[in-house]
């Protein structure tokens, strides 16, 4: 943590009238076993889930859990998923240039419903369409970071349905549009 | 007002690091508490947890934390930026309104992914302490000196709560840090931060704890010792640590008498006694006669998980009444600098 330097514009003996202070908190955390075995997976260009005995959701990364069946998983409930899917949710971003903002032209974030067995990844990029082109029942496969190059740096308890480093994006497969009646309720 | 029990509790271990996220270990002690209190999760009437979001620098991590509760069909549930103590508080007086019979509230933190003398300075005064990086050890200490100062508890006194403590934990599979511990070796450790040694300091702890209240009817149909909550009260003092007299706490003094403490001799007291002076303080403002036993478990000095340390004080007392014999037991929970906020219940047996 640390204050600012004063800034030698200011006449000291003005009023006070605001005062910086900027400050930063760092957190250190420790990737938990469930999540590790994803980060592992990713690293070997597979995706993990858990599917809940119960009620058969698929949980990607996967939790420990199914929170609406309040039932614990485990590495028995281990599925590996499709690198394939669908777009289910999208939002096109227009950036606006605060500090820390990296883009400049508008990007979409879409949620990626992948195929049999399941399970959804949210706030995916899409590579190679325009984002006037981004729609719903776009089917999309995964665009692999070369194996020597994947990092799992960027992922970490709370990252849900990242997988930054070893994903580089989704691209059109140029497969029909699936209809939306046929993933309905599976938004997020 | 209407007697409301507490019908189960469980607590996780204390961890220096928890291995796992705060969802996943929240999940089994809110499991534990709703079988201990042999009740079905759809029972529950209202939910309240209590957590920070800047322990584990997550945004909106409270949200995660309803994962492990059963929040599917949808459930009616709140959330304070506090202590679990005062989760529990907002479902006694949810409670009071009499439409619903059972309350589910907990408490859980993750303290260990960030630098806790960094993060506490937040809580101040953000124009003249804040920036002066002034941590809980150090207010503590401003605090111990000051009793020190007035006669008021001794440094001797201080390490003798610490080896007590520490010494009753060994009962308490759940505490962080016990033992048996020689008082002169433990004044003959060096200062941390002058009065406060590093044993005068709790540790820092990754846990949880939930509780199960009931309304009366309630309880007797399902809970064959129901620990009745008789009175509840909490109070703050001005914020400006500069204002207060840090030698007493008028809060405590004051939620103590309104929770009803003076009424009936008191067996057992669980205090969040975080920083070992800190007993004596609470001691004198709750007016505890000499023999009542305080912090069997070994208290917040042996385990320490923020946000969960105060409703644990609630969850240990109930244990004290349901388990070992005790009839009736303050709990107490603490809250801002130097004891700024205090909470007192007084709870009974049958
Ligand atoms: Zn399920």
């Amino acid at each position: 943590m640390s204050a600012s330097l004063p800034d030698e514009t200011i006449d000291p003996n003005a009023p006070v009238a605001n005062m910086d202070y900027f400050m930063a908190l760092e957190f250190k955390e420790t990737i938990c076993p469930v999540v590790q075995r994803y980060t592992d997976g990713l690293l070997a260009g597979k995706i993990i889930g858990h599917r809940c005995s119960q009620c058969g959701l698929v949980y990607v990364p996967p939790r420990g859990y199914c929170p609406i069946d309040v039932l614990e998983t485990t590495e028995e409930d281990e599925v590996e998923l499709a690198d394939r899917g669908i777009v289910t949710n999208y939002t096109v971003v227009t950036p606006v240039q605060y500090y820390g903002q990296e883009a400049t032209e508008p990007f979409a974030k879409v949620s990626v419903l992948l195929d049999e067995p399941g399970g959804m990844l949210s706030l995916q990029d899409v590579l190679e369409v325009p984002v006037e082109q981004v729609r719903i029942g776009m089917r999309l496969e995964a665009v692999w970071v070369p194996e020597s190059d994947r990092t799992v740096e960027e992922i970490g308890n709370r990252s849900w349905g990242s997988a930054d480093g070893c994903i580089l994006g989704w691209r059109a497969t140029g497969e029909p549009d699936v209809p939306p009646d046929q993933f309905n309720d599976r938004v997020f | 007002m209407a007697d409301i029990a507490i019908i189960g509790y469980s607590q996780s271990p204390s961890w220096r690091e928890a291995e796992l996220t705060e969802p996943q270990f929240l999940f089994p002690v809110i499991s534990e508490a709703i079988d201990h209190a042999k009740i079905e999760r759809r029972e529950i009437g209202f939910t309240c947890a209590g957590s920070c979001d800047y322990l584990s620098g997550q945004t909106f991590a409270f949200v995660m934390n309803l994962e492990a509760v059963g929040a599917w069909p949808p459930i009616s549930e709140s959330h304070v930026e506090m202590d679990g103590a005062w989760a529990l508080y907002e479902a006694w007086v949810r409670l009071q309104a009499g439409d619903i019979d059972t309350a589910l509230v907990f408490g859980s933190g993750k303290s260990s992914p960030g630098n806790l003398s960094e993060i506490y300075p937040l809580q101040l005064d953000p124009y003249t302490l804040t920036p002066l990086g002034v941590d809980p050890a150090s207010m503590a200490a401003l605090q111990a000196r000051a009793l020190i100062d007035a006669g008021l508890v001794t440094e001797r006194e201080m390490a003798q709560v610490v080896a007590r403590n520490r010494r009753d934990a060994m009962n308490n599979p759940r505490a962080q840090v016990s033992g048996d511990f020689d008082e002169d070796a433990l004044l003959a450790e060096p200062y941390l931060t002058a009065p406060l040694r590093k044993h005068d300091l709790p540790p820092i702890s990754d846990g949880a704890c939930a509780v199960i209240l009931a309304t009366a009817d309630k309880a007797r149909a399902v809970c064959e010792r129901p620990v009745w909550i008789r009175g509840i009260d909490h109070r703050i003092e001005v914020h400006q640590p500069g204002m207060r007299d840090l030698t007493v706490s008028s809060s405590t003094q004051i939620a103590g008498k309104n929770a009803g403490v003076g009424n009936a001799p008191v067996d057992v007291a669980e205090l969040c006694v975080s920083f070992s002076h800190e007993e004596s303080v609470l001691r004198r403002a709750l007016g505890l006669a000499e023999n009542v036993k305080v912090n069997p478990s070994g208290g917040p000095l042996s385990a320490n998980p923020l946000m969960a340390v105060g409703i644990s004080r609630f969850a240990e007392a109930a244990r004290q009444i349901a388990e070992q014999g005790a009839h009736r037991a303050i709990a107490h929970a603490s809250s801002g600098q130097a004891l700024q906020q205090n909470m007192v219940a007084v709870l009974e047996g049958d």
